[in-house]
């Protein structure tokens, strides 16, 4: 047990703002040491320095999810991260504060979390068990196996930064988010529930719009990984009765990705694209492509690898 | 004044209230859930190691509920009514498997029944658990089924202020809508405390920031006594220096506290329970052993895990690993854990009776840490905490819903007494200069940690007491600089200030007045429990800068006294 203390002093910079003022930046000296965490450094900005500063914090350690907010930049549990760490991985005592992206400001790094909410509540986040369990008529039971995959997609504390950071909630209105598709896929895959029907009517359209970029995996506080969510949501499509247009369409780029890969081992993208799309649908993208000269990248075709036929065999499970 | 209207109004969103609120709601009323943060913000969230059980067919054969009762009685230090630990015992293997089929993710044992794990003061072990986060697990399992129903309307991120009270009859409460500082009369034929705990009157507590005493200083204004407002325990585990629980799941799981001489000191102080101790025994052992210079400088203890090995430490006692690592720096599966006694839990509470009703007030109901009933005594067990929200808040909901049935509807009129209390708020933060809330509260909370702490005598409270008096007298110069209409948190924070001075000086008199040990409250001037004169639980009210104390009987069925060795 080695607790090595050591002070620093440090400028926190905390954009703030005011439906009258709008938004402006002030900054914050204050002593901090190695276990000084940003939650403690504001709750003393508020006691002892300027007490008109708002900001929301609960627990502490990280298990309410209230105070996600941006530092230096990075969307972070403002409890889970020292001041110390930050200011040694940026090399600078000076730390900017700033709310969550993609919510509406309501008073300096609080922000509106009601659309959050709502997202949430879509995908019906509880359980529908069997009559006859809810009456406590028959015991239900869960494998240990089943109740460690479940719990690692049920730990969400709805904390926000995760829809913060994702690019696609901001221009696709029809995707859930990375924490609803936590939330929904942990109800989606427990063998205790009854309405898979209605929660794939729900959820799979939704996770083929993700475009796995990894925003919610690298800023989740719980490495809850919202996006392993998605990928294991999608796996239900093939038991989907009714499938959308984005389902569909999905469905036929995975079935090209694997052609591709079957026939060369290459993702060859410009196939993969019409297969996808269809001829039509390309049609516009491919004159685009004509007019700016790169239609030449597009045709170019490619020799399978060396050696293909173990690819092939991989692909197809064929291992004799 | 903007007005509504409620059969039910309850304070708070955390596993008591949402029980509370599910069953009143279920009942068909309709109920307004009033909460300062959204629900799964609650401070529920943070409790780590369990819940207790006694589950027919899925226990140790030798246990039964009357050995649980026993426990719980025992470690309360026989100030515990014994008929309320009978009924929290023989409804815990019901509650747990309530919460089971609503989807709650207990770790599972290979037949996949529910798992069990070992807890402090239990004979048998009894505590059920998911990881070491089962207060979140529990809490968003129980506010996702509440929310499910429909019919409650949920308050959140809304201040509730005061009761509003006529002829010793509820009649609604004030709350503030945070967003935009709008004062609304919630009028309600009921009214369900279920505002948590205090842990921020402690310099040094695991509580949430948000654990402020709201309601025990709300009730306490409105002519309600709390009930054994003396006893306050301290975890002996929390994470030096940051104050995070570490879970006392981690010493059910086998790790030992340690010295600096590396001696596992606990055989000095219970050697039979060694470890597992109750926590009064374990914070007073650990702080002895700071006193007598055999702590690490700075004043804390090991907890050694590093025997139990890497997968069953993550697996198991998660929570217990990424804390020390992230706020200490320290990995558990290789280094012992810097750990020290910190406030955790508040045993008294709004007085209430095992149906959750409180004797004062017509129609003023209270449940979970908020409420004492009592079921822990002088010093709550491990494991208990959960139970007693969800027990006691389904209780509550009930009784509440049986007051419902005969309700007559009061004819005079209490729109002016609501406005004043309005105006109430408002004088908290009257002058245009002087103080702000931070300079009292930083002052309060080394007050409180010092003087009326783990040790306690009558030099120290005395002290206390004067100093809670010159606070109290500086609130009156305090002001607010922030005169923003949206969300203005110094405000509120200034209205939580007034509440935890109310409570402090309660808290402080009740622990003058009790002349010996027992369970959490220690004195060192009256070192012994002394049954003859203080088997009873302290009544205490709040008139205005005074604090009158009554008594009640403890209630006993089986169990007479004896000493309390481990």
């Amino acid at each position: 047990m080695s607790l090595q203390n050591e002070e620093m002093d440090v400028v926190l910079k905390i954009k703030r703002y005011s439906p009258e003022k709008g938004y402006w930046w002030q900054e914050y000296k204050l002593k901090v040491d190695r276990f000084t965490q940003f939650t403690e450094a504001l709750r003393r900005i508020k006691s002892e320095q300027d007490p008109t500063l708002a900001y929301r914090a609960s627990c502490h350690m990280a298990v309410c999810g209230s105070c996600g907010m941006k530092i230096n930049g990075e969307p972070r549990l403002a409890c889970k991260t020292l001041v110390m760490d930050m200011a040694k991985k940026y090399g600078s005592n000076v730390i900017t504060i700033e709310p969550m992206d993609y919510f509406k400001p309501v008073k300096d790094l609080i922000v509106d979390l009601d659309e959050f909410y709502q997202r949430m509540y879509k995908v019906k986040p509880r359980l529908y068990p069997h009559k006859d369990v809810l009456e406590g008529i028959v015991e239900q039971r869960l494998k240990p196996e089943d109740q460690r995959e479940l719990w690692k997609f049920a730990q969400c504390i709805w904390c926000g930064l995760c829809v913060s950071a994702c690019p696609v909630v901001v221009i696709d209105q029809q995707f859930l988010g990375p924490a609803a598709h936590a939330k929904g896929y942990r109800f989606l895959a427990d063998p205790r529930d009854t309405i898979t029907e209605e929660r794939m009517k729900i959820l799979i359209d939704s996770s083929w719009r993700c475009t796995y970029c990894y925003q919610c995996f690298n800023v989740c506080p719980r490495d809850i990984e919202p996006v392993t969510a998605i990928k294991k949501t999608r796996a239900y499509t093939r038991l989907a009765k009714e499938k959308t247009s984005v389902t569909q369409t999905g469905e036929k780029h995975i079935e090209a990705i694997f052609n591709s890969l079957l026939e060369s081992g290459k993702l060859e993208e410009a196939k993969v694209y019409l297969s996808t799309y269809g001829l039509l649908g390309s049609i516009k993208d491919f004159i685009y492509l004509f007019q700016s000269g790169k239609v030449k990248y597009a045709l170019v075709k490619e020799k399978p690898v060396e050696n293909i036929s173990e690819i092939r065999k991989i692909l197809t499970g064929d291992n004799k | 004044m903007e007005k509504v209207s409620y059969d039910v109004v309850i304070v708070g969103a955390g596993l008591a209230g949402l029980m509370a609120a599910h069953e009143v709601a279920s009942a068909g009323y309709n109920v307004a859930v009033i909460s300062k943060v959204f629900p799964t913000r609650s401070h529920s969230a943070a409790a780590e190691g369990g819940i207790a059980a006694y589950i027919q067919g899925n226990s140790d054969p030798n246990d039964n509920p009357d050995y649980m009762t026993y426990d719980t009685v025992k470690g309360g230090d026989y100030l515990v009514d014994q008929d309320a630990a009978e009924l929290l015992a023989y409804k815990s293997g019901e509650i747990v498997m309530l919460l089971e089929r609503w989807g709650a993710l207990f770790n599972r044992q290979p037949d996949g029944r529910v798992a069990v794990r070992y807890f402090g003061g239990q004979t048998y072990p009894r505590t059920r658990f998911v990881g070491d986060k089962t207060g979140m697990a529990l809490l968003h399992t129980v506010y996702e089924r509440t929310s499910g129903l429909g019919s409650v309307d949920f308050y959140f991120e809304w201040f509730a202020w005061e009761l509003v009270e006529d002829d010793n009859r509820i009649r609604g409460i004030i709350a503030f809508d945070m967003r935009n500082m709008v004062p609304v009369f919630f009028k309600a034929k009921a009214v369900v405390i279920a505002s948590g705990g205090m842990g921020m009157l402690y310099r040094h507590t695991t509580n949430s920031y948000i654990n402020t005493g709201d309601g025990y200083a709300m009730a306490l204004r409105a002519g309600a006594a709390l009930k054994d407002p003396e006893f306050v325990q301290f975890h002996p585990t929390a994470l030096y220096p940051s104050d995070i629980l570490i879970s006392e799941a981690a010493r059910g799981e086998g790790a030992v506290l340690r010295n600096v001489k590396g001696e596992r000191f606990m055989a000095r102080y219970a050697p039979k329970k060694l470890d597992l101790a109750p926590r009064d025994i374990v914070s007073r052992a650990i702080l002895t052993e700071v006193k007598e210079g055999r702590g690490f400088p700075g004043g804390y203890v090991g907890l050694d895990l590093t025997h139990l090995g890497e997968d069953y430490i993550k697996e198991r006692l998660a929570l217990a690993y990424e804390a020390a690592k992230s706020f200490a720096g320290i990995d558990a599966t290789k280094e012992m854990i810097p750990v020290r006694p910190a406030q955790h839990y508040y045993m008294g509470g709004v007085d209430v009776d095992i149906t959750g009703r409180n004797p004062d007030l017509i129609g003023l109901f209270a449940a979970g840490e908020a409420a004492c009933v009592s079921v822990h005594g002088a010093n709550r067990l491990g494991s208990n905490s959960l139970l007693e929200t969800l027990v006691f808040g389904r209780e509550t909901g009930r009784t509440v819903v049986e007051f419902l049935k005969s309700y007559t509807e009061p004819s005079s009129d209490i729109d002016k007494e609501a406005e004043k209390m309005i105006d109430s708020a408002y004088d908290v933060v009257k002058s245009e200069s002087g103080v702000h809330f931070g300079e009292i509260l930083e002052k309060l909370r080394d007050t409180m940690w010092d003087y009326v702490g783990v040790f306690r005598d009558e030099n120290g409270l005395k002290t206390a007491l004067s100093e809670i008096m010159k606070l109290r007298e500086d609130m009156k110069k305090m002001y607010v600089l922030d005169k923003s209409k949206v969300y203005n948190t110094e405000f509120y924070n200034a209205l939580e200030l007034k509440n935890m001075l109310d409570l402090a000086l309660v808290i402080a008199t009740s622990a003058l007045n009790r002349k010996e040990s027992r369970g959490a409250h220690y004195r060192l001037d009256f070192p012994e429990r002394d049954d003859q004169n203080w088997l009873k639980h302290t009544i205490a009210y709040l008139r205005g800068n005074s604090v009158e104390i009554t008594y009640k009987p403890v209630k006993m069925t089986k169990w007479k006294p004896e000493v309390r060795v481990y």
